[in-house]
């Protein structure tokens, strides 16, 4: 009785809310990296288009999100901000394994965020879908006082199989792109595989969400 | 754009229409009432428009948000909680899809205020029980949203506040909507756990109470305004709701999190967490969550002894609770864990520093506590179980036991001390099963002082029904100061005593001739002998006690090994002991022999009196015969109360009683009262070596008579090793005196086989154990039942 009812809401659903939702690719991201980096100010620096002054440090995560358009298609991400304290660690590392985009930032003017990233990259490792896109960001790239240079940054992502971006909160440097492109990359993966879209499961309330990560990974480009 | 959708609105769909006319034109003016009436009825009446007038309203509500025309938003929400309201249960599952995409709209904003009415909305919906769940709704996203909430960090205090609150109350909301059906969604799983479980209990920690020490959770009002005593109402909750499978998934989060934020040193919010847990969860899996902070213990065994000790102290706290609902091998279980870890601890630090010993001290209360709860059988069980963990093979080699054996000795005893004195013995029997007792005497006689200390405490403890302890630390001549509670000892215990005496008195006797005692042990012995007196002291036990005293006196007088501060002690608890006998078997004439001897040693030699000293200074070892207490004169006082002729005449106890030194073995005058309580296995199975009381020579049945049985016993059985092939021969070749000495560190032997012997002896009638066999006729391959409960115990 109970199952009948829902496989005929399932079809009803299939047909109609298609046509009805506003977007047509839903897409996680998560941000991590030691406190301080600047995950915050790069969230709202895309989502709210503004550099927040001196606010408090993220306690657990916060949520954000922001539609986007790719190729002429609205694509809704949804941002989840850690909390880069070590305290904080089991509540964040709960929120790593739905991702299909792991943002992990250091600054490129603070060593010590530099050398963490090992560290990061284990937690990742354990916690994060295996084909999870992983994007390494060197944020504050305004700042005079650079100890980081850009090639050390790119060295370890690309032995690490990451993308590799530069970017500054503050000046809006490169944080649009950030974000635009892996919104691109998440979309062409979701394509190649030609996996049931998110139109399909519209938001994550409705039927099974299909991870992309989950899913296996084919050749697609890399951000530039 | 409005005044276009008026124009064209004949067009539009009814259903769509209907919608509309619920907003106002102004925002302020709120829902229009009369249309939201018409547009319910138009939705009962046709309830397969259900889902598009849920899905017309959510797209509004959209494009308001968009816009941030909140005002429309609030409207439109409110819209759809009055027809999730009015919806029948059968049709609801067609408007659940869009009303929980709106309240997920509204949380997806940045607007406080929207996301504290999408989650007011979201409560609202957790409490209709749906007739057909919506198993295609996923709750991912709430968890993870509301988890977020409940850490918000919103620059407003007050606003802060409010979605916390609202974070927390929406969890609650997820955890009622999905509990009760894993097709729904298995909230259980970890990936919701993870972010559940820790968001509750950063709430919680910032509450008033989660640092002071003594914080009562146990009445907890569902208080909405207060996030950390609401956060505790949905842990209760949550708690209460976990079946066994889901108990760990709840668990571990909260472990995890009481590391992350270093919540173990100190330790009141872990405490407090902890029983708020113990509290809420059903009765039947208490145990699991010992058993799961028990593990947490084993994985910080790297940790620093702090975070180890404040993590013991909270299974100390809240191991009683799940007391009272353990059962069988989880008790056990529970206990061996809590040894292993002692255990561990030992082997870890020789040394012993401060912060090991508060380790240590940690996990004996836990063991402590957690006894305390158990019903007494229990008990009795766990000291026998604790007992069977000393390691005493050892003890028996001539070299002394190793260092770790003897620190593992002696914690394991400190907690079986610790679990004694929880313990309220009612019959002495019952306490002191033979599987229990022989390790206790033998251990009465380890090499090291302290620990021996330790045993005599334990008996203290486990003998001492009366609360007269303390009243009998250390010896005393003046019986009448110490008002002592006294009641006539009953039919068991004088069984018990009969049956047992003999061992328990030479044990102590030996103890008393180990020449490392110090004033410590002697009074502690003391203790046991003064506790035993007014616990059992009748006229059928006087004639043994008074023949054990005899014995220590002669000790004291003939030892040549004993110092001679040691031999005034024993002077001095013999008088005590003497005096205290005579009271309270109430014998009065030998009460006056004790005085007039206390009078005479008070003006010539008042050092053989208590208290006891260390150190005497030069005084000279001869004692004038007047000083010491005679055995005809206390035989003779006995008789004038006709103790002996009623009691004894008949059996050859009479025989070789007082008469003869150490003699006080017989009891064959109750040998048909001690069949009555036997029936233990350790008696049968003693029974059914009877070669063992045919070789005994009933006429000279004396501690010397039995001790040279048992050594040649020993003996025989050492020529089977090889190895030991010196010492027979030195056995063969010593004078029985030096032999006895020798013999010493084999006690073991001693004592079971004696108490076999004994064993015997009270079930077998005189009759049939006179002629006699040879000593090898104690097969080695009989196993008495207590080596069978205690393997180690076996000796060889
Ligand atoms: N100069 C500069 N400062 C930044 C930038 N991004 C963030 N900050 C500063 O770094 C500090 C920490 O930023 P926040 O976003 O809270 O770091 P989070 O802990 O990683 O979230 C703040 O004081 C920001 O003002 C940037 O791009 N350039
Ligand atoms: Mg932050």
């Amino acid at each position: 009785m109970k199952g009948l009812r829902t496989s005929i809401i399932q079809e009803k659903k299939r047909t109609e809310f298609v046509i009805m939702e506003d977007y047509k690719f839903l897409f996680k991201v998560v941000l991590v990296g030691n406190a301080g980096v600047g995950k915050t100010c790069l969230v709202r620096r895309f989502t709210q288009g503004l550099f927040p002054p001196g606010q408090g440090a993220t306690i657990g995560v916060d949520f954000m999100i922001k539609t986007v358009e790719v190729e002429n298609e609205i694509v809704k991400l949804q941002i989840w901000d850690t909390a880069g304290q070590e305290r904080f660690r089991s509540i964040t590392q709960s929120y790593y394994r739905s991702a299909h985009a792991l943002i992990l930032v250091y600054d490129i003017s603070c060593q010590p965020t530099f050398d963490c990233l090992p560290d990061w990259l284990r937690e990742i490792e354990e916690y994060a879908s295996n084909k999870v896109l992983r994007i390494l960001v060197g944020n504050k790239i305004d700042r005079e006082d650079r100890e980081i240079p850009t090639h050390v940054g790119e060295d370890f992502a690309q032995r690490h199989g990451m993308y590799f971006l530069e970017t500054s909160a503050k000046e809006a440097e490169n944080v649009e792109r950030l974000f635009m492109e892996i919104a691109a990359e998440l979309m062409e993966q979701a394509r190649c595989k030609e996996l049931p879209r998110y139109e399909q499961n519209t938001t994550s309330l409705n039927g099974k969400t299909t991870s992309i990560g989950d899913a296996g990974i084919c050749g697609c480009s890399r951000l530039s | 754009m409005f005044s276009c959708c008026w124009c064209c609105s004949a067009l539009r769909p009814r259903y769509k229409r209907l919608v509309d006319n619920i907003f106002p034109v102004n925002p302020q003016d709120g829902l229009i009432k009369n249309n939201m009436e018409k547009l319910m009825f138009y939705s009962l009446s046709s309830p397969e428009k259900l889902d598009r007038i849920g899905e017309y309203l959510f797209q509004r509500a959209s494009r308001d948000i968009s816009r941030r025309r909140n005002g429309f938003v609030i409207i439109a929400m409110e819209a759809m909680d009055q027809l999730l309201a009015a919806c029948h249960a059968q049709t609801l599952n067609l408007f659940v899809e869009s009303f929980l995409k709106m309240v997920q709209k509204l949380l997806e904003s940045t607007d406080p205020q929207l996301q504290i009415l999408a989650t007011q909305s979201f409560v609202r919906f957790a409490n209709i029980e749906e007739d057909t769940p919506s198993y295609h709704t996923r709750y991912d996203f709430f968890v993870s949203k509301y988890s977020s909430m409940c850490h918000s960090n919103n620059d407003n205090i007050t606003v802060r506040k409010q979605i916390r609150l609202a974070g927390i109350q929406g969890l609650q909301g997820v955890v009622r909507k999905t509990v009760s059906d894993d097709l729904v969604e298995n909230i259980w799983n970890m990936v919701h756990m993870d972010k559940i479980v820790p968001s509750l209990l950063y709430n919680m920690q910032n509450a008033r109470y989660s640092n002071k020490e003594n914080a009562t959770p146990e009445s907890p009002t569902e208080e909405r305004s207060d996030p950390p005593q609401f956060a505790e109402t949905c842990m209760r909750e949550l708690v209460g709701r976990a079946s066994f499978g889901h108990i760990r998934c709840v668990i571990k989060p909260v472990l995890k999190h009481l590391d992350n934020h270093l919540l173990w040193v100190p330790n009141y919010f872990a405490i407090h967490s902890f029983r708020i847990i113990m509290f809420s969860i059903q009765s039947q899996y208490l145990y699991t969550v010992v058993e799961a902070l028990m593990t947490h213990l084993d994985e910080h065994s790297q940790s620093p002894l702090k975070i180890r000790t404040s993590i013991a102290d909270t299974l100390s706290k809240i191991i009683s609770i799940a007391a009272g609902e353990s059962v069988g091998p989880s008790v056990l279980e529970i206990i061996s864990s809590l040894l292993t870890h002692l255990r561990v601890s030992v082997s870890r630090n020789l040394s012993s520093t401060n912060d090991e010993q508060l380790y240590q001290e940690a996990l004996i209360n836990a063991l402590g506590e957690f006894a305390n709860h158990l019903p007494d059988y229990q008990k009795i069980e766990i000291m026998k179980f604790i007992m069977s963990k000393v390691p005493y093979s050892k003890l028996d080699s001539i070299t002394t036991a190793g260092k770790g054996d003897v620190l593992l000795q002696s914690i394991l005893l400190k907690s079986l001390l610790k679990v004694g004195t929880k313990y309220q013995t009612i019959h002495l029997n019952t306490t002191f099963r033979p599987s229990f007792l022989q390790p206790l005497l033998r251990m009465s006689l380890a090499s090291d002082a302290e620990m021996r200390l330790l045993v005599q405490q334990i008996f203290h403890t486990l003998i001492d029904r009366h609360k007269n302890i303390n009243k009998l630390t250390k010896p005393t001549v003046n019986i009448i100061d110490l008002n002592l509670e006294i009641e006539k000892a009953s039919r068991p215990d004088i069984i018990f005593i009969k049956k047992h005496g003999p061992e328990i008195y030479m044990a102590l006797y030996e103890s008393l001739e180990l020449t490392s005692n110090n004033v410590d042990n002697v009074q502690s012995i003391y203790t046991t002998l003064a506790l035993l007196t007014v616990e059992l002291g009748s006229e059928e036990t006087v004639l043994e006690l008074l023949q054990l005293i005899m014995s220590l006196q002669d000790l004291a007088l003939t030892s040549i090994e004993i110092n001679t501060a040691i031999k005034f002690n024993l002077h001095a608890i013999v008088i005590s002991l003497l005096v205290l006998i005579a009271n309270v078997c109430n014998i009065s004439n030998l009460m006056d022999y004790g005085n007039k001897i206390v009078r005479n040693r008070y003006k010539e030699a008042p050092h053989l009196l208590p208290d006891l000293c260390s150190e005497y200074g030069h005084l000279s070892s001869g004692i004038s015969s007047s000083l010491l207490v005679d055995q005809a004169i206390v035989s003779e006082c006995l008789k004038e109360v006709g103790l002996e002729t009623n009691e004894l005449q008949g059996t050859n106890y009479s025989n070789n009683s007082l008469q003869h030194r150490y003699s006080w073995v017989d009891n064959t005058g109750c040998n048909s009262s001690g069949d009555i309580n036997d029936g233990t296995i350790e008696l049968d199975s003693a029974g059914s070596s009877p070669s063992v009381q045919k070789k005994l020579p009933g006429e000279e049945l004396t501690f010397d008579s039995i001790k040279r049985i048992l050594t040649e016993n020993s003996n025989v059985q050492m020529m089977e090793e090889e190895k030991r092939m010196q010492f027979s021969h030195l056995f063969r070749n010593t004078p029985f005196p030096d032999l006895i000495k020798k013999t010493q560190p084999k006690h073991d032997v001693l004592q079971s086989k004696l108490s076999e012997i004994f064993n015997v002896l009270n079930i077998e009638p005189r009759s049939q154990s006179i002629q006699g066999s040879t000593p090898s006729d104690i097969k080695p391959s009989q196993t008495p039942a207590y080596e069978i409960h205690f393997p180690e115990l076996f000796v060889y």
